[in-house]
């Protein structure tokens, strides 16, 4: 390597590197303000292949691998400089995202490219082993770590960092952070609902805003599949006329050649579908990656609620004890408590016994005031963070389906712009007939 | 009368008809006008008058005065052929201003029949007259009838399945206006056709069903003399131009049919990628009342889906309003083209039949029956008129395909141009930058 020397064991000090990779990934050169990195680095995924091996139960399967290379760039003179290459599956991926889902948890993670093929229109495989499937994952893949790259947070990690640097004993070195231990499972309840008695507003409207996204993003998907169909249906119906016009030509005489030639152009127009859809497919595969992460920023709440909860909870739970203490100290019973019903039952405890009540109370307290201290403070730490996180991808969100769509409507013209030339081509051809 | 031996079966109409000596040999316009009104059951003798069909007396006796024969006056159709371009055109007719007539048995659309001339035939020159479609029925049966050795063309479909089509939609009875508007070109555009008697009194006459009671009684006897050539008589030979004609026809019908499938094909799935697009505009909408600075670039989406199906429903219903119904015409018209040849063959087949028969019977006569002659006669005048008929037929086939086609690649055309436009439109609008709220 010659860049300045990096110590594995400590965090990344650079700044957000600048993704410089696939112009597929849309994504534009972010957090300039803290760019004082001099060497850019690139990220590609270059190469996706077949493999075979044996899974944990000692079975064979086969998974695809996806060839990861690293290059930094020079600053004066671009050139790029091939400083890692490893492979790694789809799982090794997840398990990165997971563990940045734990560790930042008010950072609204980038998604990975789906795990299976959905919102597929009929020619479209929905196979994960189907090659255009694969190099769509693998575009996807790439901008996944494009944009953990170009995150100002995430892109620091040092585990972000073994990822693309260290390919044997990857995964060991992410389970020895005993991340999974840290999850909270209530996460994965993801309908349970958590009754929050002063939920924060604006998180309610952001949680509120994920799902109508994700609700309204899927319709677009599944109804644009139905589109995509439909068209293609279109178009390849017409390539029957270039057969016909073909059959017919051979009865006529003067006629003869006109119909010939604008059967040509109706075959040329029956097969330019397939180019154009695929690149739809793409617009698809934006919108898709918007789609999952309105799930991340869905998530981004839910830990807050879950926080939030926590909160509530623990200061419940402290203001009993208080009160709990008061009365013994008093004397007075105005909560039911089991001790009080047995003292009753079974006679007065001793002044002892009531002292030594206390004291361990007492020290509950203590502990408990010092827990919601921290407690709160870790709340506002993370409504400080997550808000600013959060702006940041709402800039990012607008910033990129503005493009999206700019491109869908660059894709739309020219379609348009093609049908214009067939059926002047054929047009002209009819007309020397 | 003829004299002579029977010629050999022309091998082309019109110029063996003025090869052969005429004993009235004259110009056409020095032909008798007002003309003989009494009818000939013998065709040579109607062709001994010449070029007189075309000089046809108005509301005279229906029958008998045009006959098939008289019909192959070259000269007329010479003059007719060559003016493409209407200048020397001395007849126009037009079909348009459909009106619902409602009355207590029955409820019906009649059409307004236009007529401009300079000929002779019309007292007067100009006509409007109202018909409704069982008139133009009973025209197209009347020439059929009268003018069995030519081809006439296809009317639009009589009969429509009730509650599948809604014969009084303003959709419906434009596209019926548009076909009968073209049958009647057809006819005027026709040198023997535009001068038959039935066709002058269905544009001119005030009240058509008197005349159609009268004619019911006489028939043209010539043309009966061909109707009641019956089937049984086997050909011999078909002449190869005939034969050519009955291959292609059926080969044409073939894709013809083919292409009209493919077409209502299309629309179908036209149809069925609209339905989707108006189901995927409106999701931008429901997207767009989510955001805040995207609030407008998908409301433009929204709005462009919109344009294109808006587009996308015009180009249906021109290619189901105007495509569909003329290539159906086709196909019926090369129809009534085979059926015509049909009767050639059967004529023909009638003559071989009987020359055989004298042929085999020991009689010494130097000359051949009246009657067989009048057979050949028959044949060969059939064989011109079909052959002159033919030859127009396929020259406006090409013409109508031409124009056709053109049209059906000028829609396509059409549509993709309004969608250029919209989605160019938004382009800008998708650019802008939003001034800081």
């Amino acid at each position: 390597m010659e860049q300045a020397p990096r110590d594995p064991e400590r965090q990344l000090q650079p700044a957000p590197l600048e993704p410089l990779g696939h112009p597929d990934a849309g994504l534009q050169a972010a957090m300039t303000e803290n760019n004082f990195w001099l060497k850019k680095i690139e990220i590609n995924v270059s190469e996706a292949e077949k493999r075979t091996g044996r899974n944990a139960m000692n079975m064979q399967e086969t998974y695809t691998a996806y060839l990861i290379e690293t290059r930094s760039v020079e600053h004066t003179d671009g050139q790029s400089v091939l400083t890692d290459s490893l492979w790694r599956r789809y799982s090794e991926f997840e398990l990165l995202r997971n563990y940045l889902l734990v560790y930042y948890p008010h950072i609204v993670v980038p998604p990975l490219p789906e795990k299976r093929a959905e919102f597929v229109w009929h020619k479209l495989s929905a196979d994960n082993m189907d090659p255009d499937f694969v190099e769509r994952r693998r575009i996807g893949l790439e901008n996944f770590l494009l944009r953990v790259a170009s995150h100002p947070i995430l892109c620091r990690d040092k585990i972000f960092y073994l990822f693309l640097t260290q390919e044997g004993n990857w995964k060991e070195t992410v389970n020895e952070t005993g991340f999974q231990l840290k999850a909270d499972s209530r996460l994965k309840a993801l309908n349970a609902t958590f009754r929050v008695k002063n939920p924060d507003k604006r998180f309610t409207e952001l949680k509120h805003y994920s799902d109508e996204l994700q609700s309204v993003i899927s319709h677009l998907l599944r109804v644009r599949a139905r589109v995509a169909d439909r068209l293609y249906g279109v178009y390849k119906v017409h390539g029957n006329y270039g057969r016909v016009f073909s059959e017919w030509s051979a009865i006529e005489k003067e006629m003869g050649d006109g119909l010939q030639s604008a059967g040509h152009h109706m075959d040329v127009y029956a097969s330019s579908i397939d180019d154009i859809l695929e690149d739809e497919e793409h617009y698809a595969d934006q919108l898709k990656e918007y789609l999952f992460y309105a799930e991340a920023l869905r998530a981004v709440c839910r830990k807050h609620e879950l926080m939030q909860y926590d909160l509530e909870m623990a200061a419940q739970d402290l203001a009993s004890k208080k009160q709990q203490c008061e009365e013994l100290a008093t004397g007075t019973v105005r909560t039911f408590s089991l001790k009080g019903m047995t003292t009753k039952l079974f006679g007065q405890e001793t002044p002892e016994q009531r002292e030594a009540r206390i004291k361990v109370l007492e020290e509950q307290i203590s502990e408990g005031e010092q827990q919601l201290k921290s407690k709160n403070l870790e709340g506002r730490e993370f409504v400080k963070n997550a808000w600013a996180d959060i702006e940041r991808f709402k800039e990012q969100k607008n910033h990129d389906l503005k493009e999206a769509l700019i491109s869908y409507a660059v894709m739309q013209i020219s379609m348009c712009k093609k049908g214009i030339q067939v059926w002047t081509n054929a047009k002209e051809c009819f007309s020397k007939m | 009368m003829s004299g002579g031996p029977p010629k050999g079966l022309p091998s082309t109409g019109p110029h063996s008809l003025l090869d052969m000596p005429h004993p009235l040999a004259g110009s056409s316009s020095e032909e008798a006008v007002g003309g003989d009104s009494t009818p000939s059951p013998d065709l040579l003798m109607a062709r001994s008058f010449g070029d007189k069909d075309l000089i046809l007396p108005n509301g005279g006796t229906p029958a008998g005065t045009s006959s098939p024969a008289s019909s192959s006056s070259l000269l007329n159709r010479l003059q007719l052929d060559d003016d493409i371009d209407g200048e020397t055109r001395d007849l126009f007719v037009t079909v348009d201003d459909p009106k619902k007539h409602v009355c207590t048995m029955e409820t019906y659309i009649t059409y307004r029949i236009t007529t401009k001339s300079t000929r002779v035939e019309f007292d007067l020159p100009e006509y409007s007259v109202r018909r409704r479609y069982q008139d133009f029925d009973w025209l197209r049966n009347k020439l059929e009838e009268s003018q069995p050795t030519h081809l006439i063309p296809p009317l639009p479909e009589k009969f429509v399945v009730k509650g599948v089509v809604d014969r009084f939609s303003e959709e419906f009875v434009e596209t019926r206006r548009k076909a009968l508007d073209k049958f009647l070109k057809r006819i005027t555009d026709h040198p023997v056709l535009s001068f038959n008697e039935h066709f002058n009194v269905f544009l001119t006459a005030k009240d058509l069903n008197a005349y159609k009671k009268q004619g019911m009684a006489l028939l043209t006897r010539v043309g009966e003399s061909v109707k009641h050539v019956t089937g049984g008589y086997k050909l011999r030979s078909r002449p190869l131009e005939f034969a050519a004609v009955g291959d292609y026809l059926d080969t044409f019908a073939l894709k013809l049919g083919t292409i009209d499938r493919i077409a209502q094909r299309i629309i179908k799935e036209e149809i069925e990628y609209l339905v989707e697009l108006r189901e995927y505009g409106p999701v931008y909408s429901t997207w767009s009342a989510l955001e805040g600075e995207l609030t407008e670039p998908l409301e433009g989406v929204s709005a462009c889906i919109g344009n294109c199906s808006t587009a996308l429903e015009e180009l249906t219903d021109d290619m189901t309003e105007d495509f569909l119904p003329v290539l159906r015409e086709y196909i019926l018209y090369s129809d009534s083209m085979k059926s015509v040849l049909k009767k050639r063959d059967q004529v023909q087949a009638e003559y071989e039949a009987k020359l055989e028969a004298v042929a085999l019977r020991k009689e010494d006569r130097p000359k051949v029956p009246a009657d067989v002659e009048r057979c050949q006669d028959r044949m060969e005048c059939f064989n011109a008129d079909l052959k002159a008929d033919m030859e127009r037929w396929q020259n406006n086939k090409r013409q109508d395909f031409r124009q056709l086609l053109m049209g059906m690649a000028d829609k396509n055309i059409q549509y993709y141009e309004k969608c250029l436009m919209a989605w160019e439109s938004i382009i800008p609008l998708l650019q802008e930058k939003q001034e800081a709220k």
